[in-house]
């Protein structure tokens, strides 16, 4: 299978890693080569997190070149652009559209963005798909399962080389069982949300 | 349907050939798992904490083999080095750091070796993701003589976390086993061998010339330890893990996870080349390196931090006459400073090979930094509702933010963000009190030094035995999150829960404190404001060293049990109409949960865990806990 590097960014804390691991455990169960980059330690506490899948035989290391990536996802507006170098212009960006505004943008030192401003910014290096994903969660029961309703979005989009079922089995076998109804749910609303685009 | 297997089921199931997605520090504990582990202590620190704790889960489930959380990482590998010389297999575990903890038994278990295996690993951490400084461990290895793997990736990991073992045996030395952030964070398939038994009966042989290392025994120690590492690098130069992977005229010397950015370095740039990749790295392979290095016309050498490869391999490139450029570091092709990247390792390979790196990066790097908006930093910080961020707050106002305030390692090093800004000096584990010590001693200030519970029984303890001895009138917060929260909640002695899963008698930080004569000794629960400040001012007035200690569960942790009680977490919510804007919540206290919409004060519902600590901070009593339905 040629290269493929998908990009999870977003706030630490917020269900990074794990859509990360069902992603790459259903890469693992079709027989593909991956390697998932993780952070964890201090950043993990509420800072700018990334977590990188990247599948293939010719890769090695978990880390994403500048201008590799073929899919960026994250629910936190502003943090899909603080990961913009890492975009292949041939790449998608999905983007939640939750607003996270840093203790500096409430100390009043840094403004925070406007949605028009960095979707038109992020729309200078690859295509954007926003996606409501916060409702579409809650929809299904969970503000948690955000990112999974990002993975359901980019599977609907084609922009996922892996089969529903192989996704859906790595969903079971990462999450406790208590959690498997609300996340597929999640990733079939995010699925549907972008069905016709 | 597929059934979720939990971590400690992994890594203990038999079953040789399956893969499994694995992290890298997973994969270690599998591979001692696999090599017959019956002993395992470490003091949790990132990028080396998912060893243990993978090892907890383990040993809380089968009560085999033995895990402890040891206090801190002299402890823990004094315990290990015992354990082995004591015929069990054992490992410690620690984060780079940890090891300059350990290294005074590290510099002598050396000199009197081991029976069963034992493995030390080293998790660095270049790029200072988790830590105070990026030393590189590889010089450890070095100073102490003792044998050292790299692996590159987790399968690696995993493989030789068991060759590792066989090698302690066969030595009957301990071995380093060294790993990097990069590697403990990454996930990839591993695919399983076999579980070995355990070697068998725990027994000690006295052997008192051996293993006393008074000034007689040492000297006897010192050459068969020099011994030791001449057929270490026998074994090295035969070694598997040191392997020459492709061909041609350029020579690339390499090791740990720098080795896949060299690859991937090697089909970005299209160029071909012979990597001569190094697993085992101490002792090196002076004679492979020697032959590999006289059949190219040129070598370079491509690892993170310390130039610690390619020194040595100009040494023995001296040693026989082979002359050769051996490019690197010396002339500046590549850094010492950070962790690598592809990026990093292709534009190094560009330069020291002298060919055209394709100009997208440039371009790239040009588009982003003329970006139109600024993205505002992310800084980590304390989380919503974190008892610290109350701790903080209140010490700001019982001080008036006069005092210096040495701070410590743990999450409330976040300290340093605004607007708590109360972290003024860090240098280690426990240094908040030492270096509270020197402070007061010559300076006519008050110093207030702010430790962690677990930080606190790992180095701060002979901190503050100091300080009451020489009565230095220090200020020091305890804060008692009840956790080693920053590396993942592990257990402590202060939290009554051991590395086997089983309970044990909690030691309070305030009876300890009173224990050694400390004559202010207070607890505060800092979730109570008003109290909470009365307090610190008494400690702050009181003539002599003075510990506080500010007790409240992780907020983490907190919300993490109620979920699983299926209890109700109930938000805090701004009344607009009370909220007179004056921003004393958003400036001062800055709970993440906090938003401001121009006017007035908000909380995000799904943020709040509900502390209450903003309602007592608001003057107007414009915030209260949501109604529930
Ligand atoms: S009650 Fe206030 S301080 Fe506590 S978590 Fe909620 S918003 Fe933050
Ligand atoms: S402290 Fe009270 S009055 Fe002041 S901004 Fe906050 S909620 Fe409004």
């Amino acid at each position: 299978m040629k290269e493929y590097n998908l990009l999870f960014t977003g706030v630490g804390g917020t269900g990074v890693v794990t859509a990360a691991r069902i992603v790459a455990t259903a890469a693992i169960a079709e027989g593909l080569n991956v390697r998932v980059g993780e952070i964890h330690g201090m950043s993990q506490r509420l800072g700018a997190v990334t977590s990188t899948v990247r599948i293939g035989d010719s890769v090695h290391g978990s880390i994403i070149p500048p201008g590799k990536a073929d899919l960026i996802l994250t629910v936190e507006l502003i943090e899909a652009l603080r990961c913009a170098d890492r975009m292949n212009t041939d790449g998608t960006f999905i983007v939640g559209m939750l607003h996270m505004a840093p203790t500096a943008v409430l100390l009043d030192r840094a403004t925070y963005p406007s949605d028009e401003e960095v979707l038109n910014e992020l729309k200078k290096y690859a295509s954007v798909v926003t996606v409501d994903a916060v409702r579409l969660a809650r929809d299904a029961g969970s503000v948690m399962s955000v990112n999974i309703v990002l993975v359901g979005s980019a599977f609907g989009l084609g922009k996922i080389p892996l089969k529903e079922k192989a996704i859906i089995s790595a969903l079971k076998e990462v999450l406790r069982p208590r959690y498997h109804e609300v996340n597929i749910k999640a990733f079939e609303l995010g699925m549907k949300a972008v069905a016709g685009t | 349907m597929v059934k979720p297997m939990d971590i400690a089921e992994i890594l203990t199931k038999d079953s040789p050939g399956k893969q499994f997605l694995l992290l890298g520090n997973e994969a270690v504990a599998r591979g001692a798992i696999e090599a017959g582990l019956e002993f395992a202590a470490t003091y949790p620190g990132t990028p080396s904490s998912e060893i243990g704790d993978s090892l907890f889960r383990v040993a809380s489930k089968y009560k085999q083999p033995y895990f402890q959380y040891s206090t801190n990482e002299k402890v823990a590998l004094e315990a290990a080095g015992a354990a082995s010389i004591a015929n069990t297999r054992a490992m410690a575990i620690m984060k780079h750091v940890g090891l300059n903890v350990a290294s005074d038994a590290f510099m002598t278990l050396n000199y009197i070796g081991v029976r069963a295996g034992l493995v030390i690993v080293s998790a660095d951490d270049p790029g200072c993701w988790s830590s105070q400084n990026e030393q590189d461990n590889r010089f450890y290895a070095m100073l102490g003589d003792t044998t050292m793997l790299e692996p590159a990736d987790p399968q690696e990991a995993k493989d030789m976390t068991v060759a590792a073992f066989d090698l302690s045996e066969k030595l009957e030395q301990p071995v380093l086993l060294r790993i990097t952030t990069r590697l403990s964070h990454t996930r990839a398939g591993v695919n399983l061998g076999s579980i070995r038994p355990p070697r068998g009966e725990a027994n000690f042989e006295r052997e008192p010339l051996r293993f006393v290392t008074v000034p007689a025994v040492a000297r006897r120690r010192h050459p068969i330890l020099v011994e030791k590492v001449r057929q270490a690098r026998e074994i090295a130069e035969q070694s598997s893990w040191n392997k020459i992977i492709g061909e041609g005229s350029i020579g690339i010397i390499t090791s740990g996870v720098s080795y896949n950015y060299v690859r991937e370095a090697l089909d970005f740039l299209g160029i071909k080349a012979a990597i001569l990749k190094l697993g085992m790295t101490y002792p090196l392979p002076k004679q492979k390196i020697q032959e590999f290095i006289s059949s190219k016309e040129k070598v370079v050498v491509v690892e993170e931090l310390k130039p610690y490869l390619e020194d040595q391999t100009r040494a023995f490139a001296q040693e026989k006459g082979i002359i050769i450029p051996i490019l690197g570091k010396a002339q500046g092709f590549f850094s010492e400073i950070g962790e690598y990247t592809p990026r990093r390792v292709i534009e190094g390979l560009g330069k020291a090979l002298d060919i055209d790196i394709p100009d997208s990066f440039a371009e790239i790097d040009e588009k982003y930094s003329n970006m139109s908006v600024e993205i505002p930093s992310r800084p980590p910080i304390l989380c919503a509702g974190c008892p610290h961020r109350a701790t903080f707050y209140e010490l700001a106002i019982a001080t008036g933010r006069k005092a210096i305030y040495p701070t410590d390692i743990g999450c409330y090093t976040l300290a340093i963000q605004p607007p708590i800004e109360l972290a003024d000096l860090l240098l280690c584990m426990g240094s908040s009190i030492g270096t509270a010590c020197g402070l007061t001693a010559v300076l006519d200030k008050p110093v207030v030094g702010t430790i962690g519970d677990s930080t606190f029984f790992h180095a701060g303890f002979a901190g503050l035995v100091n300080a009451v001895y020489n009565q230095h009138p220090v200020k020091i917060i305890v804060v008692d999150n009840m956790s080693t929260a920053m590396t993942g909640h592990q257990p402590h002695p202060g939290t009554g829960l051991t590395g086997m899963g089983e309970t044990s008698t909690p030691i309070k930080i305030e009876d300890v404190a009173r224990g050694i004569g400390v004559p202010f000794v207070e607890v505060i629960d800092p979730l109570q404001v008003k109290e909470s400040i009365r307090i610190l001012r008494k400690a702050m007035k009181f003539d002599g060293p003075a510990v506080v200690v500010s007790r409240s569960i992780c907020a983490l942790l907190e919300i993490g049990q109620k979920r699983r009680a299926g209890e109700k977490i109930i938000p805090f919510e701004v009344d607009t109409d009370i909220c007179q804007g004056c921003e004393v919540c958003t400036d001062k206290l800055s709970c993440p949960a906090a938003t401001w919409d121009g006017e007035h004060a908000g909380i995000d519902p799904v943020l709040c865990v509900g502390c209450g600590v903003c309602a007592q901070v608001c003057p107007y009593k414009a915030i209260k806990r949501r109604e529930t339905k």
